[in-house]
């Protein structure tokens, strides 16, 4: 029943969908008002049901109706409630239709909420989304359905269909349960609960500002009503994808047992680079903003953002590179192929067109060259440049090495940082320049002057790491850029705010929140700077200055390393979880400086092999965490003899990395948040005469 | 509720009339390259969707086994080969030694080669475990590892293929194989072979 | 001359003692020498490596069982006196380039390594392109900064906050 419900409403969102985007073609080719209404309320239709259809696999579930494949797939009877929950993204196909969940509630809200704003892009921008939505919608319905059912064949075998083929018999609910396989070990972890949905979050919402940019080139209004529009939806947008990342990292430090928190792993790299392109987007939008510049670069910068994403979901998810994150192979890579190149061939056609009918010229001639536009052009090079480096070594050597010299090579992490490190460096140096810079006119000498006082605190800042023992000119001046941008941005806030005291009498605190109020995008903009300086500090820390020893114990041994002493107590073998999998556990009490600070368990988890599926077994670490470093225990084999081999791995800095990314997520939420835009009398006038306009005008 | 008229949003600074001429290079060069970097990812998306062969011709290759002797799949056309992937640090492979050994007794006079192939294993690993079973059928490292992951596009090991002495692949089995399976097959492939000749 | 004898006895006996001493001695460093390497040495060279069977998993970390055959065999060749550089070219003559986390192949290699740095610089270069043309444009069509912009360069504090207030003008 639930699969029949669940179904039927998968189809009806795929059918709302294609349905809107012919309705929305049409009204705006022809200027049929009926139509575009007409396609925005079916548009408004398809997050409902897909949210339908999301419900009834959820319901199945939690109430593990194995018969369908998917819940036998990745539940058993063993699995908690909560990992029944989270199973919902577990899979291909479930993760599909959860995809499509929250692509269609971005889609759903920002129609909402844009409509009247934005009433001449509102059809293309209907246009674009639910296209999108539909290419999910029609992967989710026709090629990985996740409502198909497990039948016996009048013959004896096995069918997975979505409809009852002939003659055939539904298993016995025993049987289907005493086989159904459970969540892969991997994706047993609380991080899982969170990093799957917020960097699909990330990944679809950037589909948002995506339609904007295209609404506009579609409809010829390409003044910045769509920047307006997007902005916001792209800051979201990126919100989501740098927690995403953020939490992915986590994860692997918390699960995966590498001692690190970022692999390079290609996976890894296709959700980065969106990142990085739309860094560089939320940037250069403001030179078209401000000073109505780069508008083919901005647009290529945005169609690349979201072809990045599509080009990501794609890699992972058919089988073109082999990753640890992986899904298995699966038929919808040649379907996602074709829809990531026609959406990215679309989009760049469109640009040179409008950009053909010279309607995409700048405004403004540049006018220094220490003006904040130069910086911005910089800052868009180095991100470019970035995502292009990653991507090269990802996916470009590795496929050309394949198809040219018929060589397997896959780079590792010694590559990337190699590459990477000097445009990293100048991303921090050009962060820490751009916000004391000018727009259109800017001298070289009053950006010298401004930088006096973050410079100066910088040394003073660097002097005090050399004190405490920090040595080498390559690891000080990492730490010096870096802290050069933290102090810039700090300078600047204080600086205006210092500056608005003088000039209305209020205290600086007082003038410092005003400006926040005046310009959030501004100041959440400076604090977003201040995360990602304490991110850099912390990934040059837990780079440079990791150590790591593996070392074999016997009972009663212990390991010295740095000011810590670890003393082996013993394991405890074959101790049994609820969720059905043994772990061997080893006992370690950690000292630091001669004083007990902690005792530490790190474990193997051995998931046995069941019918159908191979054993697993997770080496999950240990770990000790202070503000100044991570004490990071891996139990890497126990002997014969009773003795175990440990590695353990120093981190320092590393937490900074975690608190930089909550200082992010707040001044992401100062940018965002949306600010009264209409001017006070307008305001007043809105609440006397509650509007009855609504939708149709 | 009323809106802006368009034209006036349109903030173009001279209203120049739209220029219309052919893409310019930076076009041709945007567009070209989108082009081929679709097409190489379409090329490479269709190679790496490849799998083990379960028909067709079977690759050929040659290696040299752990004797020394250089053996060649098209050498051993006429005969029934029974392709086997193996590794020393691989358990399921144990479980299979003892019934690959003993179809090579039984049938090396009839036409048939079990023929070995070390994936990823030390020399001397796969020389002792080819000691602990009594292992005497042909067998050879993968030197770059070429055989098992260019050409037989193997995930894991064990997995075998059994190819006719045409030198087409027959069968491709997953995982262990099932001895009585196995007989069957080779004896099957044995018989087509004498009513053909 | 017996003295003489038994002296030059002595001192034989004295000097086969001493290398028999040597002897044992350099036996003993030599089996030392094997026995000698760390995990840590293991796992430096096994860094740049990787895994065999997990796609894109470092040696290092790797836990399955060919890893940690792999790693002993690098213990082996350490042991053996074999240099970093060897021990991986080894392994990529014996399993092909995915072995090694940077191809050893110099073709490959160049591919891998000097491409992200033509690019960068033809982002440069772009970006080069973009200040010429703004020059150019500035140059054929005289757009003076609009109104709201002025130029500023007067006194410090006048100038920064007329900046700031620009700027803050959403």
């Amino acid at each position: 029943m639930l699969a029949e419900v669940g179904l039927a409403a998968l189809a009806l969102a795929f059918g709302a969908a294609t349905y809107a985007v012919i309705a929305a073609l049409w009204g705006a080719l022809r200027h049929r008002e009926a139509f575009i209404i007409s396609a925005r309320n079916a548009a408004l239709l398809v997050f409902p049901l897909t949210l339908g259809a999301s419900l009834a696999l959820l319901i199945a579930l939690m109430t593990a109706q194995y018969q369908i494949a998917y819940v036998w797939q990745v539940t058993n009877p063993n699995t908690p409630d909560f990992y029944r929950f989270t199973a919902l993204w577990g899979s291909q196909s479930g993760s599909l239709l959860f995809w499509n969940l929250l692509m269609s509630g971005f889609s759903f809200v920002a129609l909402l909420i844009n409509w009247n704003s934005n009433r001449r892009l509102m059809p293309w921008f209907i246009v674009y989304t639910m296209a999108v939505s539909a290419f999910f919608l029609g992967l989710s319905l026709l090629l990985e359905n996740p409502f198909a059912r497990i039948w016996i064949m009048p013959d004896g075998s096995v069918a997975q269909t979505v409809f009852i083929p002939a003659g055939a018999e539904g298993p016995s609910a025993v049987r289907l349960a005493a086989t159904a396989r459970g969540l892969n070990p991997l994706l047993r972890h609380f991080g899982m609960i969170i990093h799957p949905p917020l960097l699909y979050l990330g990944f679809v919402s950037f589909v948002i500002p995506f339609a904007f940019a295209m609404s506009a080139l579609a409809s010829g209004d390409l003044s910045t009503n769509w920047i307006k529009a997007a902005r916001r939806w792209a800051l979201i947008a990126w919100l989501f994808l740098s927690l995403g990342l953020l939490l992915g990292g986590r994860w692997a430090y918390d699960v995966l047992g590498w001692g690190g928190y970022w692999g390079w792993d290609p996976v890894e790299n296709a959700a980065f680079i969106p990142w990085l392109i739309g860094t560089a987007f939320l940037h250069s939008v403001m030179i078209q903003e401000k000073r109505g510049m780069l508008k083919v670069w901005n647009m290529f910068l945005i169609i690349f953002t979201f072809s990045a994403v599509i080009f990501g979901t794609f890699a992972t998810r058919s089988g073109l590179i082999d990753s640890v994150h992986s899904f298995a192979q699966s038929s919808i890579g040649g379907a996602m192929f074709l829809f990531w190149a026609a959406v990215t061939l679309v989009s760049v056609g469109l640009t040179l067109w409008r950009w053909n009918r010279g309607e995409l010229r700048s405004e403004h001639g540049f006018a220094g060259l220490a003006s904040r536009e130069t910086l911005f052009v910089l800052n868009n090079v180095v991100f470019v440049a970035l995502a292009l480096a990653i991507f090269w070594g990802s996916f470009g050597a590795p496929i050309l090495s394949e198809l040219v010299f018929n060589t397997d090579i896959s780079l590792g992490a010694s590559y990337f940082t190699q590459v990477t490190a000097p445009l990293f460096a100048a991303m921090y140096i050009l962060m820490g320049i751009a916000p004391l810079s000018a727009w259109g006119a800017g001298s070289a000498k009053r950006l010298g002057r401004a930088m006096v006082v973050p410079f100066g605190l910088t040394l003073i800042a660097l002097l005090l790491i050399g004190i405490a023992g920090t040595r080498g000119g390559g690891a000080l001046f990492a730490y010096g850029i870096v802290m050069l941008s933290g102090f810039v941005a700090l300078y600047e806030i204080g600086r205006s705010g210092a500056a608005r005291a003088r000039a209305t009498g209020e205290n600086i605190v007082q003038a410092t929140i005003a400006l926040f109020g005046r310009n959030r995008r501004r100041y959440g903009g400076f604090i977003v700077h201040l995360g990602i300086t304490v991110i850099g500090l912390g990934v040059i820390g837990s780079t440079l200055f990791q150590a790591e020893t593996q070392q074999t114990l016997r009972p009663g041994e212990a390991l010295q390393f740095q000011d810590y002493s670890m003393t082996f107590q013993g394991i405890d073998a074959g101790q049994i979880a609820e969720d059905g999998r043994f772990m061997d556990i080893a006992n370690l009490t950690l000292a630091r400086n001669g004083a007990q600070v902690a005792s530490l368990r790190p474990r193997h988890d051995i998931y046995p092999s069941t019918e159908g599926q191979q054993g697993m077994t997770m080496i999950i670490p240990g770990s000790y965490s202070t503000l100044e470093n991570d004490f990071y225990v891996l139990f890497v084999a126990g002997q014969a003899d009773g003795s175990a081999t440990f590695k353990v791995y120093i981190n320092p800095l590393i937490n900074l990395i975690w608190w930089g990314g909550l200082i992010l997520i707040v001044g992401t939420l100062i940018s965002a948040w949306p600010a009264e835009s209409a001017p006070a009398s307008v305001r007043e006038r809105r609440r006397a005469k509650p509007t009855a306009a609504g939708v149709v005008a | 509720m009323t809106y802006p008229d368009p034209l006036t949003e349109l903030s173009q600074p001279d209203a120049a009339p739209p220029r219309r001429r052919g893409l310019g290079p930076f076009g041709l060069l945007a567009l070209i390259g989108v082009v081929v970097i679709a097409a190489i990812f379409g090329v490479a998306l269709v190679r790496n969707s490849q799998s083990q062969p379960e028909s067709g011709t079977a690759p050929d290759f040659s290696m040299t086994t752990f004797d020394g002797q250089p053996v060649s799949l098209s050498g051993l056309r006429g005969k029934v080969v029974v392709l086997n992937f193996w590794a020393s640090w691989c358990g399921p492979c144990r479980d299979e030694a003892d019934a690959l050994e003993a179809m090579w007794r039984d049938y090396q006079d009839d036409g048939v080669v079990v023929l070995g192939v070390a994936f990823a294993d030390l020399d001397p690993d796969s020389v002792a475990f080819m000691n602990e079973f009594g292992i005497t059928y042909p067998n050879g490292p993968d030197t770059g590892t070429i055989i098992s992951k260019e050409l037989y596009h193997i995930t894991g090991v064990p997995e075998t293929f059994i190819i006719d002495q045409q030198g087409q692949v027959r069968q491709f089995i997953y995982s262990v194989v099932n001895e009585q399976d196995l007989r069957e097959t080779v004896d099957s492939l044995l018989a087509e072979g004498e009513s053909a000749s | 001359m017996r003295a003489c004898n038994a002296s030059s006895r002595r001192s034989l006996l004295i000097l086969a003692f001493g290398l028999l001493i040597l002897l044992v001695a350099s036996l003993t460093q030599a089996q030392d020498g094997g026995a000698a390497i760390t995990d840590d040495q293991v796992n430096a060279i096994a860094r740049q490596m990787f895994c065999p069977v997990c796609e894109n998993e470092p040696l290092d970390v790797c836990m399955t069982a060919a890893c940690i055959r792999w790693r002993e065999d690098i213990r082996g060749q350490l042991a053996a006196g074999r240099t970093e550089s060897q021990i991986i070219a080894d392994f990529v003559a014996r399993y092909g380039e995915r072995a090694s986390a940077t191809p050893l192949d110099p073709t490959l290699r160049g591919l891998s390594v000097y491409v992200p740095w033509l690019i960068a610089g033809a982002l440069l270069l772009g970006g080069v392109g973009v200040f010429w043309r703004w020059r150019s444009t500035q140059r054929h069509v005289p757009t003076a900064p609009p109104a709201d912009h002025p130029p500023v360069e007067a006194a410090d504090e006048a100038a920064y906050r007329a900046t700031l207030e620009r700027d803050l003008k959403d």
